[in-house]
């Protein structure tokens, strides 16, 4: 469908909008051969049969279409019910203020467009458009929520016709937003649309229990239930820890030992246990540099006390409030002084800042950019920064930099360890996400991934190439992103694999810790091993 | 003239109450989950890069600073320049600027107005009817400044208006999203300035006749009101009455924002207040935890009963796969 427009959300078509890889933004070289470029895969015919694909192609959800007429009306009946519960005190206080503000409050001038990463990758879609699916909460806000006179209400806010096909295309389209907030910087009245999709996403969760599966049955439920979203428990993530140690050991040359469950500690520590499987030399770096700090630190082996992880803060705030509290828990009853959350920055925000209110002041938290820089410059470590010999770039995890205003700490360690640090731009608080952000690094099934790496990370792509101009742009020069984060290592990792940029341009990523560890003078030389990565 | 001033108190009543309800119930609203959103300028130090108290290791340890001056730095230009239409939409800014500021200047002058009748009714010196005195001077200045103010704020503003409204007729981003409010509105206060421009150049003496139109108001006298030597064209009548229906409507629509904008930027933006034991934030939070829940999914296991402390202490209860 061409010139789509708000009220086409409701439309019968089998499909409303279509994704083209000739009309995304442009990529640099070598990357800028359409015809080397993998494209979207396109979805059988059976499945689009089963589920609803009318959006633009692209499945993240799997949503499966109503059997019957009575299904699709109690849907929609369901999906009015949650409307209404969204706005009331009752079952949203948490969100309910910002988010009125941001639904009564729009001046619909667009200023905020431009500063969306998926709107600009994927060549100014409109159904990407941060307003575009706020526009339609917005006026089913006015229709369902405030009523009052129809005709005035028409005016002020124009109409929309509620329908399945609405439901099921809003539902994709929350899925279709990473939460960054960049959008939300740029709006002068101070109108969030990250806010409303993440308010979306919320009501389909907590009314009508619609939700990407990597998210909440392999996600918060898994991790509530078994201890971790990567499936441990408290056995196999121990054995995991171990063999790490030993490992680390092995390739450092300083013992290496993890304490578990510590009672009176300074430090618990809680990594995303996504870096135990994925990248296990970050909690190994943890480990090695909290002991060589001289730091009484532990980890938790408690149900859920060993990953950090909290989706629900992408989709769901009872899930939310579930995970935060065992966290608070954990930490009371071990009695620790702080909890420092390991390199991820949905963790961080989840549990510093946005669960500061379930907290409070109960146990105090702090990031891993903190400590990391603190440690670094007291001393009690000796460096060769030149062992980081490579061109080190800086990612700033959206989570850390626009929602909790941590932007130095990390910049500081990287100016003194990397001798060939630069900034990508724009940076800081200005970031672009990764792509992965709001669960999306781990949701791949179907041809979401098709979608997250060449929309969602696109701009994040050229920002990486971009750092690395002044540098021999081939593989004999390894680059190095630093990402403090498991998800955007994550995204990082889909998104250099999907473009094969290891080979073509040299592109490696990891955490910060690593370089902390690579530059630490006692540690046997060669810590990262661009070969191994 | 005196139903004009029934109209005029009617208007001003209208537009309090609502206002003021709107702004309560906002004030009132529960205490939500953080949700800032850096920069946050009140971080003494750290606001010009967008860092926050966050960045301190054993943050909760150190004394918390914050700079009001550097939210004023923010908010002043914002409101009267509106910088950050300026800095990510400078299409939109080339109208909406002098359609905003303009308004600005046409509150300044009603300010002014206000202060300079005050005077008069107060016997500190005479504005209104122009006695000499050693304030003579003075008052014709700033009579001069009141009526400068007229022509560079109608012409500003119509030149804004025309923009505005061309931007949203002609840009498709606008007009996708552009209800038949927002043309309306822009014609309306389009209108406004078109009237307060019309009305100078048909009346020399339009300033003296606002001086008299304020002096009756502010009086409230009945005497004066009848007595007054005013003469206001047809044109200024229109002016007026075209303003006081702005002012009544205007609460009632999205417009709103220049008092919503306190809180999406005080309340939320730069909210950062840390949970303490004890605190006002605690207490009222814990009453929201005791609320209880209704949302039906089956993973939430409320059952109109369980209040939220309740529910995120438990499991998610076992759910029918959809």
């Amino acid at each position: 469908m061409k010139n789509v427009k708000i009220k086409d959300i409701s439309s019968p078509v089998e499909q409303l909008a279509e994704i083209k890889l000739e009309e995304l933004y442009p990529l640099p070289p070598p990357y800028d051969k359409l015809e080397e470029q993998p494209g979207f895969k396109t979805l059988s015919r059976e499945i689009r049969a089963k589920f609803e694909a009318s959006l633009d192609g692209v499945m993240a959800v799997g949503l499966k279409k109503p059997e019957s007429e009575e299904e699709e009306k109690r849907l929609i009946e369901s999906f009015i019910s949650g409307l209404n519960k969204l706005f009331s005190k009752e079952n949203n206080w948490a969100f309910l203020q910002p988010l009125t503000l941001s639904m009564e409050y729009c001046a619909r001038c667009q200023t905020c467009s431009q500063d969306c990463p998926i709107f600009i990758g994927s060549g100014e879609n409109e159904i990407y458009r941060p307003t575009y699916r706020a526009e339609i909460l917005r006026k089913l806000y006015f229709k369902y929520v405030k009523k009052g006179s129809k005709l005035y209400n028409t005016f002020q806010n124009g109409g929309i016709e509620l329908n399945w096909k609405l439901i099921a295309r809003l539902f994709e389209l929350s899925y279709r937003c990473t939460l960054c907030r960049r959008c939300a910087q740029s709006c002068p009245i101070g109108v969030d649309n990250g806010l409303i999709t993440h308010e979306l996403r919320k009501m389909f969760s907590m009314e009508m229990g619609l939700s990407p599966k990597e998210l909440h049955e392999k996600g918060t439920v898994q991790q509530l239930e078994v201890g971790s979203s990567t499936g441990m428990n408290s056995l196999v993530v121990k054995d995991n820890i171990e063999f790490i140690d030993e490992d680390m050991s092995e390739r450092t040359g300083i013992k290496v030992e993890t304490k578990w469950d510590v009672e009176g500690a300074d430090v618990l520590l809680i990594h995303n246990s996504g870096e135990i499987l994925s990248w296990p030399e970050n909690p190994g770096a943890f480990a090695l540099i909290l002991d060589a700090a001289g730091i009484k630190w532990t980890m938790s082996s408690d149900l859920v006390g060993y990953d950090g992880v909290n989706y629900g803060l992408f989709y769901d705030d009872v899930q939310l409030a579930r995970i935060a509290m065992k966290h608070l828990d954990i930490a009371k009853k071990l009695k620790v002084k702080k909890i420092v959350m390991g390199e991820c920055g949905h963790e961080s925000k989840a549990m510093g800042v946005i669960a500061d209110r379930i907290f409070a002041g109960a146990v105090p938290r702090e990031t891993a950019m903190t400590i990391m820089n603190d440690i670094v410059f007291s001393g009690k470590l000796k460096f060769e920064p030149e062992r980081n010999w490579f061109p080190v770039t800086l990612h700033d995890p959206c989570n850390l930099a626009r929602s909790m205003g941590v932007i130095e700490p990390q910049r500081k360690v990287l100016r003194y360890l990397a001798p060939k640090f630069r900034e990508m731009e724009p940076h800081g608080n200005r970031n672009y996400c990764c792509g992965g952000g709001s669960g999306f690094a781990v949701m791949s099934r179907y041809n979401f991934s098709d979608w997250r790496i060449q929309v969602a990370s696109r701009m994040k792509f050229e920002q990486v190439l971009n750092a690395f101009s002044d540098e021999n742009p081939g593989p004999e020069t390894p680059k190095y992103v630093c990402a403090p984060c498991s998800n955007c290592k994550g995204a990082f990792r889909d998104l250099f694999d999907f473009y094969g940029a290891k080979a073509k341009s040299g592109l490696y990523y990891s955490g910060l810790v690593e370089l902390i560890v690579n530059a630490m003078v006692d540690v046997k030389e060669g810590f990262i091993d661009f070969e191994m990565m | 003239m005196y139903l004009l001033f029934i109209f005029t108190y009617l208007s001003v009543l209208i537009f309090l109450a609502v206002v003021i309800y709107k702004f309560v119930k906002i004030a009132s609203s529960p205490v939500h989950l953080r949700w800032e959103l850096y920069p946050v300028p009140h971080e003494k130090g750290r606001a010009s890069y967008g860092g926050s108290i966050l960045e301190e290791v054993d943050w909760w340890t150190k004394k918390r600073e914050k700079d009001h001056l550097g939210e004023l730095k923010v908010m002043v230009p914002e409101i009267l320049l509106l910088k950050g239409v300026w800095e990510h939409n400078k299409e939109l800014w080339l109208g909406s600027f002098p359609f905003h500021f303009a308004l600005y200047l046409f509150i300044g002058n009603i300010a002014l107005l206000i202060v300079g009748t005050l005077f008069q009714i107060t016997g500190i010196s005479p504005f209104v009817f122009g006695a000499s005195s050693n304030w003579a001077t003075f008052w014709s200045i700033f009579r001069i400044v009141i009526d400068a103010i007229i022509w560079i704020a109608s012409i500003l503003g119509i030149l804004g208006a025309i923009r505005l409204l061309f931007t949203r007729i002609v840009n498709r981003k606008l007009v996708l999203y552009s209800t038949a409010s927002h043309y309306f509105n822009i014609i309306l206060i389009g209108t406004i300035y078109l009237t307060a421009l019309l009305w100078r150049i048909a009346d020399s003496g339009m300033v003296t006749n606002l001086m008299g139109y304020y002096l009756g108001l502010i009086t409230f006298s009945k005497e004066i009101a009848i007595n007054l030597p005013v003469q206001i064209p047809k044109i200024g009548y229109a002016h007026v009455i075209i303003s006081l229906i702005f002012i009544i409507y205007l609460p009632f629509t999205h417009m709103t924002h220049f008092f919503a904008k306190y809180f999406t930027y005080h309340s939320v933006r730069w909210e950062d207040t840390p949970n303490a034991p004890g605190s006002k934030i605690a207490e009222r939070v814990g009453e929201q935890l005791n609320q209880k829940v209704t949302w039906a999914a089956p993973h939430i296991g409320a059952d109109g009963n369980r209040n939220w402390i309740a529910i995120a202490s438990a499991a998610p209860s076992k759910e029918v796969k959809k």
